[in-house]
């Protein structure tokens, strides 16, 4: 039975595995165990997920900030075209 | 949509239209105003030159979207390597500290109390979460941009980095448990020294 017991450093392992694909079952029953009685591993769990979180809304919803191209970036992109497109004629 | 013909036109069009949403997508990524600015020209410059192989199948908008998010990956990638290997084995031993011989917690997660609620909390946290991600190794730091801010899956990720998947687990695990130490310690704990 103890394959599926696992360390927290196993498991902090685990938990970040687990966001980037779908675990084992054995993996997934031994996560789940070491959970039920480990509150630090609860916790860790709980925070990189908070951090996925808050970076998968910044990344998604960028119209919210209120910056624009300034303009100076402006006219040395659109200087920047002029001249690519000079150069393809 | 004009013609493929008058295109010159077209990429001077998108700047007006499109350039503001462009560097603001750019911004929220790379931090920084030149490089942002720089992803936009690029975005501009490569969509002019490929506009004949523009499908017409999308909008203009989401093609240009399309180039600039690769671009972002690109220049994740392409982050100049870390000066010297002393960095590399700061975190390291970092990650050593932060289990005991028997692998349980030595550094335990402290509670970090109720998740900010309001938006002003929410964007000093993100700041303190981004200064993280730049201070850590760049391969870290660009594969886990890669993953947690454009959800790209670590198929792309390995890919783009040409590693093999058990290793990119490892890596993005790494950046996780740094991240997460640095914000604690930079943010929570400030904030409980505070109170």
């Amino acid at each position: 039975m103890r394959h599926w017991i696992f360390s927290c450093k196993q498991i902090s392992r685990l938990l970040s595995e687990s966001m980037d694909r779908r675990l084992p079952l054995y993996k997934r029953m031994g996560i789940r165990f070491h959970l039920m009685m480990c509150v630090l591993c609860r916790r860790y769990r709980k925070q990189l997920l908070f951090i996925r979180s808050l970076l998968r809304q910044e990344g998604k919803a960028p119209e919210f900030s209120c910056h624009s191209l300034s303009e100076d970036a402006r006219k040395r992109i659109l200087d920047n075209l002029k001249k690519q497109q000079g150069e393809k004629k | 949509m004009g013609t493929r013909d008058n295109n010159e036109h077209e990429a001077v069009q998108w700047l007006d239209l499109y350039g503001d949403a462009l560097y603001r997508f750019a911004l929220v990524r790379v931090r920084h105003s030149f490089a942002a600015e720089d992803l936009v020209q690029e975005t501009l410059l490569a969509g002019y030159c490929s506009y004949k192989n523009f499908s017409g199948k999308s909008s203009v908008k989401t093609w240009l979207f399309g180039i600039l998010k690769h671009k972002v990956m690109d220049y994740y990638r392409k982050l100049p390597p870390e000066q010297g290997d002393e960095n590399l084995d700061e975190f390291a031993a970092t990650l050593e500290t932060m289990f005991d011989a028997r692998e349980k917690w030595k550094i335990q997660p402290g509670s970090w109390g109720n998740d900010p609620q309001n938006a002003y909390q929410q964007k000093e946290l993100l700041a303190v979460i981004f200064a993280c991600m730049d201070e850590l190794p760049h391969r870290l730091s660009g594969m886990y941009r890669m993953r947690e801010l454009e959800g790209a899956t670590t198929g792309e990720i390995c890919d783009r980095y040409q590693t093999k998947k058990s290793n990119c687990w490892v890596i993005l695990h790494r950046a996780r448990m740094l991240l997460r130490r640095c914000l604690e310690i930079n943010w929570f704990d400030q904030a409980a020294k505070g109170k």
